[in-house]
């Protein structure tokens, strides 16, 4: 097992190096006046384009831009992000945990759900409770992000006034949150520990509408997909066999069709974590949430190299522990995979 | 139902927690904040809160976008015919780091922003003053150490000197420029920025200060000093030691939003003081006349746009057939100044007006804002008028325009609807005069056009300008002259003008210096190089409980929304 996590993380500067040369790459099919409007940002500055090319060595050859890409990345420096004004490794430090943060408080109740509502709604095929399900998931899975956050901003927020709008913590707390001791970087819990309970709840708030907004779209998906599979698995041998056995309903459903409906949940559980912690671009954008989803759709309009590379670099990280942690649990749902 | 009722009175508490306190300044947009160094400040966004941490030796009088008046310095003189100034500072003013500003921080700055001056920043235009060039020495190798040390310095009573090569009537307005406001140079100096001597002083040359330490960790003389700035905040609070009058704002808190839904709902609840909008036409709609809200309207607006005519197209792709043959253009097309002013006449102003700033706005007599010295309203201007249009085209090129028709390719820049309404409304016009007449119109990436337009590629484009400084000539001689920074764009070269607008480059503010310009924008008129296109009034909102942000308080040349200094606000 030891060798198969190192084997994995061993691919990590593989993958980084391949993604690093396509991406400078793919930048290069761009002209040198094209990636200089990226540092532009008024008029003004559009006086001094060739400066700017210039300075910044936009039109040197693709080696020595890659080159000199590379020597930095590996002295640690990532460079500098002009879409956060900060370094990319400290934008990275202090974005990642919240993204993580609405990633914990969304996972678990989109796995849930949608494995208890797929489940339901498969055991209860054609009758009206599926009925119900099938249009609400049909809805759920067509209805987009920005309308639905949009929405739910409005209402809650805006007509009801029920939990607060845009941000992590409100503006009395704004202040606080620099005094806290950082144990973990997840506000909400670093919030507890210093014995903040008020910000505590005040994050988790500022959570709820962005959490609900995810679930009822990526919820729909493990609801299609849940049902499909324990309809395929309550028709399969296996569970014919159990049933001949005298097994209880509840025994077969749970032990037999649930069990191996759940295998292709793994997989898709462990899609939906890479796509939540790579950040939840529309959902993030729309309640200002400082996650790093916020942070890639300003430095992707803006061609913000560094950062794009060094959210590739996370986004490579990410992808490698999920999917060998997915493995992992490949393992532990169906005893028969095992790992050389 | 009782768990539904504890829920709800849980997230009312936390709700109630949203309110902005009376001392609390709470400030919503959409952009980013890029740097809080003074010396890489040169967009709005960062302006707005350095011109509150930082300070300049001098400053905008009140709404007054002509006079000035002191602020880190106490006075001044010029000597030596306009190229010597001196300056007395302000005694007893602290940074915010605890160290006492000196004559040494000031030289330190100016220095550091000429050896510095890089692409992105403002600092072109000190340098051209003080060094006679815009460049750094990277690109102009005049530029040496001895040079740089010459221009500015503080003498043995303390005062900080400049030295000009040559009289520039516009160097006061320039050190009132955010991006000139006083560093604390002991307290850069340990934090790894320039030493501020000869020894490293290459090592500078050209440097992007946007991510440099003081961005990082700021320290300036302002009202405010930073707290706080992480991902999506920035937290400034009011400095115990600021040498002025003590603001009543103590807490202000920027906070990045991008989607305008959220910041509209965050304003219209009181959550936040003001928010940046989303153009007149959406805040009209869905902001004035709301319960809490205070609208400020016909504010003086310093954005100046034209639409160019190039005179001497580079780009033959442009061109169709590149002949006057029904199909295409000559490269010269638009150096009969009859066809700028056809296309002058052509141009439906009102239309504009209404189209793109809902009825807000008013026909300029030149490329130069009212608000400024030289401005000239006597200056005649073009209306339209189809059948003048009709004959000046019927002139041009002896007639050949109006027998064989053209094709015009216009472009717009691409997510701007001000730039796609002005071509549109000139292709309607034009093509509606002569069914030989073609417009093609088609939108185009900024950083394309940027480029295309300045290899003099673009036949017709759309371009604005908003001042640095203070001071007609970076309008006048931006847009009109021939070495201008436009001319490239426009390729329009008239020597009486030149003449005109270098001499208005020697002489100061003043009688003498404002007729040279009317003579220029009289000069304009007739040759009609651009299409003056009307411009917009600005206008605010903000809760009414706001004091402060007021049209007698507002100035168009301050970066912040409201357009005055935070510390000028208050709350009832």
């Amino acid at each position: 097992m030891l060798n198969f996590i190192v084997r994995r993380l061993l691919q990590v500067p593989l993958v980084m190096l391949a993604l690093s040369l396509l991406i400078v790459g793919l930048t290069q099919l761009l002209t040198p006046e094209q990636r200089a409007a990226g540092y532009i940002r008024s008029d003004q500055q559009a006086a001094r384009l060739e400066a700017i090319i210039r300075e910044r060595g936009l039109d040197a050859p693709f080696i020595t831009q890659y080159g000199k890409w590379l020597g930095s990345t590996l002295q640690g420096d990532l460079g500098f992000s002009r879409a956060s004004g900060q370094d990319v490794t400290d934008t990275i430090r202090e974005r990642l945990p919240n993204t993580i943060e609405l990633t914990l408080l969304t996972a678990l109740p989109i796995l849930l759900l949608g494995i208890w509502l797929g489940t339901l709604s498969a055991l209860n095929k054609d009758k009206l409770i599926d009925q119900i399900l099938r249009v609400l998931t049909i809805i759920g899975y067509s209805l987009p992000t920005f309308v639905l956050g949009i929405v739910l901003l409005a209402v809650f927020y805006g007509y009801l006034g029920w939990l607060p709008g845009a941000g992590q913590v409100n503006v009395i707390n704004q202040f606080s949150i620099g005094d806290l001791r950082r144990y973990t970087g997840l506000l909400s819990l670093d919030a507890a520990l210093n014995g903040r309970w008020d910000i505590a709840w005040d994050v988790i708030q500022h959570l709820i509408l962005p959490a609900a907004t995810l679930t009822v779209v990526s919820a729909a998906t493990i609801v299609k997909v849940m049902r499909n599979n324990m309809l395929e698995a309550l028709t399969s041998d296996y569970v014919r066999t159990a049933r001949a056995k005298g097994l209880s309903n509840r025994t077969v459903n749970n032990k037999h069709a649930r069990r191996n409906a759940l295998l292709s949940i793994v997989t898709l559980g462990g899609f939906l974590i890479i796509n939540l912690l790579g950040g939840s671009l529309i959902t993030e954008f729309i309640f200002g949430y400082p996650g790093v989803g916020l942070w890639m759709v300003d430095a992707g309009l803006r061609l913000d190299i560094p950062a794009v590379l060094g959210f590739a670099l996370l986004s490579a990280l990410i992808v490698v522990v999920v999917s060998t942690v997915v493995d992992i649990l490949y393992g532990v749902v169906d005893p028969r995979v095992r790992f050389d | 139902m009782k768990k539904l009722a504890i829920l709800s009175t849980l997230l009312l508490a936390g709700a109630a927690f949203a309110a902005t306190p009376k001392d609390t300044f709470v400030y919503q947009q959409s952009a980013d904040i890029p740097t809080l160094d003074p010396g890489a400040t040169y967009d709005t966004s960062s302006g707005s809160v350095v011109e509150n941490v930082y300070e300049t030796l001098v400053t905008y009088k009140g709404s007054s976008a002509r006079d000035l008046q002191p602020l880190l310095a106490t006075k001044w003189t010029a000597s030596n015919g306009g190229k010597t100034y001196t300056f007395d500072l302000r005694k007893n003013v602290k940074f915010h780091s605890g160290n006492t500003m000196t004559c040494r921080d000031a030289e330190y700055t100016f220095e550091r922003n000429l050896v510095t001056n890089s692409a992105e920043s403002g600092n072109w235009f000190l340098s051209e003053s003080l060094l006679g060039t815009g460049s750094n020495a990277s690109d102009d190798k005049s530029i040496t150490w001895a040079k740089i040390d010459k221009a500015v310095e503080c003498n043995n009573a303390g005062q900080l000197v400049f030295t000009l090569p040559a009289v520039d009537p516009a160097f006061l307005a320039k050190l009132a420029f955010v991006g000139q406001s006083i560093v604390d140079s002991k307290y850069a100096i340990a934090n790894g920025e320039w030493k501020g001597t000869e020894a490293d002083w290459k090592n500078w040359v050209g440097k992007d200060l946007t991510g440099s330490n003081l961005s990082k960790n700021p320290s300036g003389t302002g009202a405010y000093r930073i707290v706080r700035r992480d991902a999506n905040t920035l937290l400034a609070q009011a400095f115990d030691g600021y040498w002025g009058t003590k603001p009543a704002i103590k807490n202000v808190v920027f906070q990045i939003v991008p989607e305008l839904a959220a910041r509209q709902q965050a304003f219209l609840r009181g959550d936040a003081d003001a928010i940046e909008g989303g153009g007149r036409a959406v805040d009209q709609e869905q902001v004035k006349g709301k319960s809490g809200v205070t609208w400020v309207d016909d504010l003086p607006n310093v954005n100046a746009g034209a639409v160019f005519m190039n005179e001497k197209i580079a780009d033959p792709k442009v061109l169709g057939s590149g002949k006057l043959d029904g199909k295409g253009i000559p490269a010269n097309f638009f150096a009969d100044p009859n066809v700028r002013r056809a296309f002058s006449y052509a141009f439906g102003y009102d239309q504009y007006t209404r189209d793109v700033n809902a009825g807000k706005g008013k026909q300029r007599t030149m490329l130069l804002p009212e608000i400024f010295p030289g401005y000239d309203t006597k200056v005649k201007t073009y209306k339209f008028d189809a059948a003048a249009a009709k004959r000046y085209f019927q002139r041009a090129f002896g007639g050949q325009v109006w027998k064989n028709g053209f094709v015009l390719t216009a472009n717009y820049r691409a997510g701007s609807t001000p730039s796609q309404t002005t071509m549109e409304i000139l292709k309607r016009n034009i093509e509606s005069l002569n069914p030989k007449f073609k417009v093609n119109i088609q939108a185009k990436q900024w950083s394309e056009m940027l480029s295309s337009a300045r290899a003099g590629k673009e036949a017709m484009i759309r371009f604005d300008w908003v001042p640095d400084y203070a001071d007609p000539d970076n309008f006048m001689y931006t847009f009109y002259a021939s070495d201008g920074f436009y001319a490239p764009r426009a390729n329009f070269k008239d020597a009486q003008v030149d003449a005109w607008l270098k001499q208005a480059r020697t002489i100061p503010n003043g009688p003498q210096r404002n007729r040279l310009y009317s003579l220029v924008a009289n000069r304009a008129y007739e040759q009609a190089p651009y299409i003056i296109v009307p411009a917009g009034v600005n206008y605010m909102f903000f809760r009414n409980n706001l004091v402060g942000a007021s049209a007698a308080n507002y100035n168009p040349l301050i970066s912040f929304d409201l357009g005055t200094f935070w510390k000028n606000l208050s709350k009832k």
